[in-house]
C-alpha cells in the first residue's frame, strides 16, 4: 500500500464537500449552485473511492461510478431548467422562483 | 303417509323457488299456474295424510317424522321433524285448500299487475311459512314458521311498494308481530332454561318446574297469539294490513297468519292449562276484542276493512272457545270462518275490481243491477257471519258459545258478550251488503262501472268459479257438526286437546236459539237503518261516539304518545345533549385541530430552495452528532 494513509483523502473530501456546500447555500445563481453540488458530489466520491482502495473492496469504487452518472444526468436536467428560465427572460436568481410558497 | 305430508309442506316452498329462480323466463300467467298448482299439490299431499289417518286407530294418530338434525349443540339437538297429528292435519286441509282457491283467484285478480310473478312467489311462500307453522314437531321449527309468517305477511302487505301508505301498513304489521315473537322466544328460552323437552306433542313440564314460571311461559305464548292473532292491544296493524291486494288480505285473513293463533292455543293446550290465569286471560281478550272490532265495524266506510274488524272479532271467538277450553269449537269456528271470511273477501274483490279499485262503500250502492250473481255469495258470506242457519257460521259459532255457557260464572260473563257481538256482527254486516249491494245506483258506481258484456259472468273465470266453489263451502261446511247428531270435528280433535267445558245438547240449542234472534234482531237493525232509501240519520244524534269509533277507540294515537312519540324525544334529547356536544364536537375538534396545525406548518415552505438546503444541512448535521454520540 502507497501514497497518503486515509485521514488524509478524508480531510480533502471533507473539504470538497463544505465548498460545495456553503456554494448550494450561499450562491443565488443556478448555475453555480449546480456547480457547487457537483464539487458536494464529487467529495463524496473521493472518500468512497479511499475507502474501497484501503479496504481492498471493489463496491466503493462501483458506487463511485453510479454517482458520477446521477451527477450527469442531473446537470442534463439542471441545466434544461437553467435554458428554460433563460428563454422566459426569467432573473437567474434561485431565491426569485418561490412560487412553491406554502 | 309423512310423504305426503313432506309433499304438502315442500310444494309451495318448490313453487316459490321456481317461480323466483325463473325469472322473466316464464310469462306472468305461467307464474299464477305455478303457484296455483304448487298449493294445489300442497293440498293433495294434505288430503292423503287425512285419509291415512283416518285408517289409524283414534289412539294411534300422533306420528312424528325427522327428515335430519337441523340444530345441534352438545347434547341439545333440534331436528327438521313435522308432527302429522288431527289437529295439524286439519289445519293442513285448510290453509292448503283454501289457500289454493286464493290463489287461484289471484290469477284474475292481478291480471296486468305489473310484477306478478314476485307476487304470485310470495303467496307460495305465504302459505309455505303456514304450513311450516303448523306442521313443525318442536318448539324451534314452530317460532320459525311464525316468524315466515310475519315476513311473508310484510312482503304481500307491502306488495304495491310504491305506495308510502303500503310500505308504512307493511312495517307496522311486522313490527307488531316482532314484538309476539320475542315474547314467545322468550318462552321457548325459559321452557329451554327448565329443561323442558322442546316437542310439540304431548308437551309435559319438568318435575318442580314452578308455577311462576309456567305462568310466565304461557304469558309468552300467549303474547305472540295475540300479535299474530291481531287481538286487543296488538291488534291495530291488522286493518292496515288491508293495503295489501285484496286476495292477500284473503289469505292473511281466511287461511294463513290470524289463524295461527287460534292454532297456538289448542296446541299449545298443555301449556296454557297448567296456567289457568293466563288461559282466562285469553278468553278475556277473546270477548273485549270481539266487542271492540265489532262497534269499530259500525262506522268504517271501507268495505275491506268492514271485513277485516270482523275477523278480528271472528278470531275473538276462536279465543274466547279456545281459551274457556272448548278446543274442537275454537278449531270448527276457524274452519268455517275461512270459508266465508274468504269469500268475503274474493266477493268483495270482484266489486273492487268491477268499480276498477274503489274501496269507499259510500260510492258503493245498487251494485245488484250490476253484479247479480256475485250479491248471491256475498249474501251467503254475510249471512254465515252473522250465524243465519243452516249456514256454517251458524253452527261454530253457536257451539263456542255453548261452550261459554257450560263454563262457570266467568264463561257465562264473557257470553254475554259474545251474544252482544252477534247482534253487532248481524248490524254490521248486513250494514255493508245493504250499502253496497242495495239501494239506487250510486251516480259513482254508474261511472265507473266495469263488467264484462251481459253473459260473460261478472269477472274472470278464475275469480268467479273460486268464489262459487266458496259459496257451496260457506254454505255446507258447517253440517259436518251437528250437536246431538254427529260431532265430526269435536270426535276427530279431541284426542289432541281434550276439552275442559261439554255443554250438553240442550245448552246447544238454547244458545242457538238465542244467538239466532239477536243475530236477527241485528240484521234488522241494519235494514231498519241502511236498507231504505232515505236513511235515517244517526249519526249526528251520536257524535263523539261515532267519532271514538271512527278512530278505533284512539289506538293508534294512544301507541304514539305511549311509545312513539317518547322515543322521538329521548332520541332528540340524546342527540342534543349527547350527539352534538360529545361525538359530534370531538369530531370537529380534532378535524379543526388538523387543519389549524396544518396552515401553522405552511409557513415554513417558503419557496427558497436554499432554504430547504440549509434545513436538510442542518437535520444531516444533527443525524451525524446523534450517530457519533451514540456509538
Amino acid at each position: 500500500m502507497t501514497g497518503p494513509e486515509i485521514p488524509l483523502y478524508l480531510t480533502v473530501a471533507s473539504f470538497l464537500f463544505a465548498t460545495g456546500a456553503l456554494g448550494v447555500l450561499l450562491r443565488r445563481n443556478p448555475l453555480i449552485v449546480l456547480l457547487s453540488l457537483e464539487i458536494m458530489l464529487n467529495g463524496a466520491n473521493l472518500a468512497f473511492i479511499a475507502f474501497a482502495r484501503r479496504l481492498g473492496d471493489a463496491s466503493g469504487q462501483i458506487f463511485a461510478v453510479a454517482v458520477m452518472a446521477v451527477a450527469a444526468s442531473e446537470v442534463v436536467v439542471g441545466l434544461g431548467l437553467v435554458v428554460a428560465l433563460h428563454r422566459r427572460d426569467l432573473e437567474l436568481d434561485v431565491d426569485t422562483l418561490s412560487t412553491l410558497k406554502g | 303417509m309423512e310423504a305426503a305430508a313432506w309433499l304438502c309442506l315442500v310444494s309451495p316452498l318448490a313453487g316459490a323457488l321456481l317461480i323466483t329462480l325463473a325469472g322473466t323466463r316464464i310469462s306472468r300467467r305461467v307464474a299464477g299456474y305455478l303457484s296455483t298448482l304448487s298449493v294445489a299439490v300442497a293440498f293433495v299431499g294434505a288430503s292423503i295424510t287425512f285419509f291415512a289417518l283416518l285408517d289409524r286407530n283414534t289412539d294411534d294418530r300422533t306420528v312424528t317424522s325427522e327428515a335430519w338434525t337441523w340444530l345441534a349443540a352438545g347434547d341439545f339437538r333440534v331436528p327438521l321433524q313435522i308432527l302429522i297429528d288431527p289437529l295439524s292435519v286439519f289445519m293442513m286441509l285448510i290453509v292448503s285448500g283454501v289457500g289454493a282457491l286464493i290463489v287461484a283467484y289471484s290469477i284474475g285478480y292481478m291480471d296486468g299487475e305489473d310484477e306478478e310473478r314476485r307476487y304470485f312467489a310470495y303467496m307460495s311462500l305465504f302459505v309455505f311459512s303456514m304450513l311450516m307453522l303448523v306442521q313443525s314437531a318442536n318448539f324451534v321449527l314452530l317460532l320459525v314458521g311464525w316468524g315466515l309468517v310475519g315476513l311473508s305477511s310484510y312482503l304481500l302487505i307491502g306488495f304495491h311498494h310504491e305506495r308510502p301508505s303500503a310500505v308504512a301498513a307493511a312495517k307496522k304489521a311486522f313490527i307488531m308481530n316482532a314484538f309476539g315473537d320475542a315474547t314467545m322466544a322468550l318462552a321457548i328460552f325459559l321452557l329451554f332454561w327448565q329443561g323442558a323437552p322442546l316437542a310439540l306433542s304431548g308437551f309435559e313440564y319438568a318435575d318442580g318446574t314452578s308455577q311462576t314460571v309456567m305462568t310466565l311461559v304461557a304469558l309468552g305464548m300467549l303474547g305472540g297469539a295475540v300479535a299474530k292473532s291481531a287481538q286487543l292491544p296488538l291488534q291495530t296493524w291488522l286493518p292496515d294490513a288491508m293495503e295489501g291486494p285484496t286476495p292477500v288480505s284473503a289469505l292473511i285473513h281466511a287461511a294463513t297468519m290470524v289463524t295461527a293463533g287460534v292454532y297456538m292455543l289448542v296446541r299449545l293446550n298443555p301449556i296454557f292449562e297448567a296456567a289457568p290465569e293466563v288461559q282466562d286471560l285469553a278468553a278475556g281478550i277473546g270477548a273485549l276484542t270481539l266487542l271492540v272490532a265489532g262497534l269499530i265495524a259500525l262506522v268504517q266506510v271501507d268495505i275491506k276493512r268492514v271485513i277485516a274488524y270482523s275477523t278480528m272479532s271472528q278470531i275473538g271467538y276462536m279465543f274466547l272457545g279456545a281459551g274457556l277450553g272448548a278446543y274442537a269449537s275454537g278449531m270448527f269456528h276457524l274452519m268455517t270462518h275461512a270459508f266465508f271470511k274468504a269469500l268475503l273477501f274474493l266477493a268483495a274483490g270482484i266489486v273492487i275490481h268491477a268499480l276498477m279499485g274503489e274501496q269507499d262503500m259510500r260510492n258503493m250502492g245498487g251494485l245488484r243491477a250490476y253484479l247479480p250473481k256475485t250479491r248471491i255469495a256475498f249474501l251467503v258470506g254475510a249471512l254465515a257471519l252473522a250465524g243465519m242457519p243452516p249456514l256454517s257460521g251458524f253452527w261454530s259459532k253457536d257451539s263456542i258459545l255453548a261452550g261459554a255457557l257450560a263454563d262457570g260464572w266467568y264463561g257465562r260473563t264473557l257470553l254475554v258478550a259474545g251474544l252482544i257481538g252477534v247482534f253487532l256482527t248481524g248490524v254490521y254486516t248486513f250494514r255493508m251488503f245493504f250499502l253496497v249491494f242495495e239501494g239506487d245506483v250510486s251516480p259513482y258506481a254508474r261511472e265507473h262501472i266495469h263488467v264484462p258484456e251481459p253473459g260473460h259472468g261478472e269477472g274472470p273465470f278464475s275469480m268467479t268459479s273460486t268464489v262459487w266453489v266458496l259459496t257451496v263451502l260457506a254454505a255446507i261446511g258447517g253440517l259436518i257438526q251437528i250437536p246431538g247428531l254427529w260431532e265430526l270435528v269435536s270426535d276427530w280433535l279431541d284426542p289432541v286437546a281434550e276439552p275442559l267445558v261439554e255443554p250438553s245438547v240442550l245448552q246447544d240449542y238454547t244458545i242457538s236459539a238465542i244467538s239466532v234472534a239477536i243475530g236477527l234482531a241485528g240484521i234488522g237493525v241494519a235494514w231498519w237503518i241502511y236498507g231504505h232509501a232515505t236513511r235515517p240519520s244517526f249519526t249526528r244524534r251520536f257524535v263523539l261516539a261515532q267519532r271514538l269509533l271512527e278512530h278505533k277507540f284512539y289506538f293508534d294515537e294512544a301507541y304514539d304518545w305511549v311509545f312513539y312519540k317518547p322515543a322521538v324525544w329521548i332520541a332528540n334529547a340524546w342527540r342534543r345533549f349527547v350527539e352534538k356536544p360529545l361525538i359530534e364536537g370531538s369530531i370537529d375538534a380534532v378535524a379543526g385541530g388538523t387543519r389549524r396545525a396544518g396552515g401553522e406548518v405552511s409557513h415554513t415552505q417558503t419557496g427558497l430552495v436554499r432554504s430547504y438546503a440549509l434545513a436538510l444541512a442542518f437535520g444531516v448535521a444533527i443525524l451525524v452528532l446523534v450517530f457519533i454520540s451514540v456509538r
